[in-house]
């Protein structure tokens, strides 16, 4: 019984503190619809409790202890341009937008507003109309129930960036979503997403986490919804590096029409307690996905990846690997799912996860699943988890490579596999500098 | 149908070739579960007074669980616990010296099941035979080889009997790998255990036959609660087989068992079972719902403990072999083949929890679907901190025949030591066109390729089984996937 009062308090808690109520009466009926919808849903279930089979290895209610505000637009005088322009990822040029504790910040975003092909919404504008596509799309791929942390972000979010890519466009460069949590206070960012990728378009999304002023207790609870039309490309790369300290979950939620292409990379350096839930749903026939992972953790630091990859149609294929590196006491969990329903015949689908323990102190936790209902697929998964193989150190050793560095090399070997697969140059050299500098720590 | 196909024609006439009821006079206890029936029980059973206690204990706790049903991928109706009979056994059993004593209607029925007990005995001269514990309903009738076992050392008698002639034996293991607070159905069996077999092994003795135990429930209404308990002390051996049958029924009856193994240093137990409850009917009515808890621990340096299942029957299976290595060097083996057909469902898989150093742990399960069946691998891989340079390996395959089945794999993998080695690997796909083509080319009709594909899949599990029951598995798995091809 006291589970359940703690569960109440807490969420109802949170409800009070973060205005949701309040919040449930803003914007346009549209959204003020939907807003009440998830603050319903989110009441009902409350915060994921331990005895949650998603949330088995991640338990949140630590994240919840001290009383969290909502995250303000402009917390923070050191955020500045140069400041924004520090973070950016050298040698790329690209469309910046940023986002500060969930508010799409024009100041201090760099991209072409006027660009037909590309454009660019965020709800508080209100001098701009809504796209008649926002209204179609928006809210409807991302489910209140299937996770409290999408309600709550429904609930909570104060300001929609909405990117729509037209038909036919190819997008010329990568657009880069800046999410910047600044954490002077205890507080809840919900920064919302909508990326809709027109029939037969591309585009290249690279969206960076990064905080400022850290502050143990801030969350960081995002929500991306992403339409994929039929024959169209999205590369969407989530790179969790510079934000230490800050507790991050995000909820990617994709979905493919026919003859569409998805192709995701998770890359997590930083942060203290990261959830990142990545939802694939593949409505059209002849899809591709690829789900790419890269976790590198020291300290107290646990990262939970999250996969969904439901095959609704016949004839797609899905593939994924995650790769994970533990050192000193953090923790890490690889929980993936192949969903083949009924009609899906024909798929081909994977999924790898593999492991590499470095300190005594180190967990990892895997649940690589299978849940199939079509006859005529060929699905498979693997798991595995090891340490640095002696014998290669060794061979290493013994042709003059220090101890240390040897230990690195082979480390980032093990990661090659997931980098090599990042297809903006720029980026590529950039994460490989990154995972370079986390390794030589 | 294929005229030569020799295998499916011997059972093509009766879908479930045990469904027969048998009448034999029994003594059932009233329907229902209360303090009351656990001491009927105890008393009829004539415990001593610390047996009674620990039933009650078991009883009361089991009164503050609530049923588990969300977590399993299965689905049935609420189970009514005071809708079913908690013992019900043949009558006249007691004081029997010789079979001439046992109920002539009790030896058919297991002359039926294809273990004649008389047969038995008269063979006993022959060395490689098999000691039967027969166990219908409630209570163990038959113990066959008793006597020649005793020579050795070695116990092996009912439940009930080893309460009173080894208690001491009993008070120190019984609980002690599956304790009545491990589980809903733990604490149920705890509660109202009817009987089952004992066994234990000498310091050192390796068992001369393969011993046996038989389960089955005739009575309407029933239940079966049965506990098995078998210890086995340094460096002995024994191999030890398990099947199970009951009559078709149109209502679903409940199966809780208990299994729990020990074996100490250097000691190696292999746990058979071919599993053959009444699966229920086309539709999906009656049946048995096999809800069973089965656990060994490797206490001693050296031990091995092994498990082999053929899952073919019951309506519903949710069980979890697993093994405790807690001792250094200790080894875990979990080989398993589930076929579900019609509306069967199985959640089956094991838990291999690491404790000792140098441990290792092999799993292989096989999940065959057809019909309208739904089949679910569900295993935990457990490396705990300091149980250094463990290593397993788990392979689970799955095949679909059919498009109306699901075939599922839920592996957990928790890993807390970095010398760790573990893999974990599961496929899941249909009988390849190309294999049956091949066979078909060479005069081997779709069925019986069928069965010949499937029966070389399981090869690697079938394998692990005591030659007796391989021939048994065989025929079931051709039995069970009859009709679901084309």
């Amino acid at each position: 019984m006291t589970n359940i009062a703690e569960k109440l308090n807490i969420s109802e808690k949170l409800i009070a503190t973060l205005e949701l109520e309040k919040n449930s009466l803003a914007g346009t009926a549209h959204i003020q619809a939907i807003r009440k919808t998830a603050l319903g849903s989110f009441t009902e279930q409350g915060l994921p409790h331990r005895k949650n089979e998603e949330y088995k290895y991640s338990p949140v209610s630590a994240l919840f202890k001290s009383e969290l505000c909502p995250a303000k637009q402009n917390a923070c005088a050191k955020l500045t341009k140069s400041t924004i322009a520090e973070l950016r990822i050298p040698g790329l040029d690209s469309h910046l937008i940023t986002v500060v504790n969930g508010f799409v910040s024009e100041d201090l975003s760099d991209y072409n507003p006027n660009a037909k092909s590309v454009l660019v919404y965020n709800t508080r504008n209100t001098a701009k109309h809504a796209p008649a596509l926002f209204e179609k799309h928006f809210g409807q791929y991302a489910s209140n129930d299937a996770d409290a942390f999408i309600a709550l972000n429904t609930a909570a979010f104060q300001d929609v960036l909405f990117i729509q890519i037209a038909d036919n466009v190819q997008v010329d460069k990568p657009v880069v979503i800046l999410n910047v949590t600044t954490t002077e206070t205890a507080s809840l960012a919900s920064p919302r997403n909508l990326i809709h990728v027109g029939q037969n378009a591309s585009v290249q999304i690279i969206e960076l986490y990064v905080s400022i002023d850290q502050n143990a207790s801030a969350i960081n609870n995002s929500v991306s919804e992403i339409v994929i039309e039929t024959g169209a490309k999205a590369l969407f790369y989530k790179i969790q590096d510079d934000c230490p300290g800050l507790n991050l979950i995000t909820t990617t939620q994709a979905s493919q029409k026919a003859n569409s292409h998805f192709d995701t990379h998770t890359v997590t350096l930083s942060g203290s307690w990261i959830r990142n839930n990545l939802n694939i749903l593949l409505e059209g026939e002849h899809c591709e996905s690829h789900l790419n992972g890269l976790f590198i953790l020291n300290d107290s630091q646990h990262v939970d990846n999250h996969t969904l990859v439901d095959h609704a149609k016949p004839h797609c294929e899905s593939n994924q690997l995650y790769k994970g590196l533990l050192d000193d006491k953090s923790s890490g969990v690889f929980n993936g799912k192949i969903f083949v329903r009924r009609d899906a015949q024909k798929t081909n689908a994977y999924q790898s996860s593999k492991n590499m323990l470095l300190s005594d102190d180190a967990a990892i936790n895997a649940k690589p699943q299978l849940e199939i209902y079509a006859d005529d697929v060929k699905c498979s998964h693997g798991s595995s988890t090891g340490q640095i193989d002696e014998e290669a150190l060794f061979y290493l050793k013994s042709r003059g490579i220090g101890s240390e560095s040897a230990k690195a090399l082979l480390m980032l070997a093990f990661t090659q596999d997931v980098v090599n697969t990042i297809r903006i140059d720029a980026l590529r050299k950039h994460a490989e500098t990154l995972i370079e500098k986390r390794l030589s720590k | 149908m294929a005229k030569e196909n020799e295998i499916l024609e011997e059972i093509t006439g009766s879908e479930y070739k045990y469904g027969f009821s048998s009448d034999i006079e029994t003594e059932t206890a009233p329907k229902g579960l209360n303090e009351d029936i656990v001491r009927f029980i105890s008393k009829k059973k004539n415990e001593p007074d610390w047996m009674l206690e620990s039933r009650l204990k078991a009883y009361r706790y089991w009164l503050t669980l609530e049923e588990p049903r969300h977590w399993a991928h299965i689905e049935y109706p609420a189970i009514d616990f005071q809708d079913i009979i908690y013992y019900a056994a043949p009558k006249k059993i007691k004081e029997l010296t010789s079979l001439d004593e046992v109920d002539p209607e009790l030896l058919r029925t297991f002359e039926k099941l294809g273990i004649s007990l008389e047969e038995q005995k008269r063979l006993s001269g022959v060395q490689s035979n098999i000691a039967v514990d027969a166990v219908i309903d409630s209570v163990s009738v038959k113990t066959t080889f008793k006597e020649t076992l005793a020579e050795k050392g070695i116990i092996f008698c009912s439940f009930s009997e080893a309460v009173q002639e080894h208690p001491e034996l009993i008070k120190k293991f019984m609980g002690s790998v599956v304790p009545y607070t491990d589980n809903y159905y733990a604490a149920l069996n705890a509660a109202v255990f009817s009987d089952g077999s004992f066994c234990y092994i000498p310091k050192g003795v390796r068992c001369p036959m393969e011993l046996s135990t038989y389960f089955r429930i005739n009575t309407l209404g029933t239940g079966q609660f049965e506990r098995t308990l078998l210890v086995a002390d340094e460096g002995s051996y024994v191999s030890y087989l398990e099947g199970c049958t009951a009559p078709m029924r149109d209502e679903n009856q409940l199966h809780a068992a208990v299994v729990e193994i020990i074996a100490h240093k250097n000691a190696e137990v292999k746990y058979s079972t071919v599993q053959n409850w009444y699966p229920g009917n086309k539709e999906g009515k009656g049946g048995i719902y096999n809800f069973v808890t089965k656990r060994g621990i490797c206490l001693g340096d050296n031990s091995k403990i092994s498990w082999t299942q053929v899952e073919t029957g019951s309506a519903i299976t949710w069980k979890y072999p697993s093994v405790i290595l807690k001792g250094n060097h200790s080894i875990g083996e979990f080989y398993s083949v589930a076929v579900t057909n019609n509306r069967q469902q199985a959640d089956t898989g094991t838990k291999m929890t690491h404790l000792g150093k140098n441990t290792r742990s092999t799993i292989v399960s096989k999940g065959i679907s057809a019909g309208f069946s739904n089949n679910s691998y569900r295993g935990l891989v457990r490396i705990a901190k300091g149980a250094s340079n463990a290593r397993n390996h788990s392979q689970c395959d799955s095949l679909l025949m059919g498009d109306k089945c699901g075939a599922h794999t839920f592996p957990y993998i928790e890993i807390k030591d970095k010398s760790a080695i573990v893999e974990h690997e599961a496929t899941t796909s249909k009988i390849s066109e190309d294999q049956v083509f091949y066979c078909k080319q060479r005069g081997i009709d779709a069925e019986k390729a069928v069965a010949l594909i499937v029966n070389g899949y399981c090869k690697e599990v079938l394998n692990q089984l005591p030659m007796e029951f391989a021939v048994e598995a065989q025929k079931l798995l051709a039995v069970s996937l009859e009709g679901s091809v084309g």
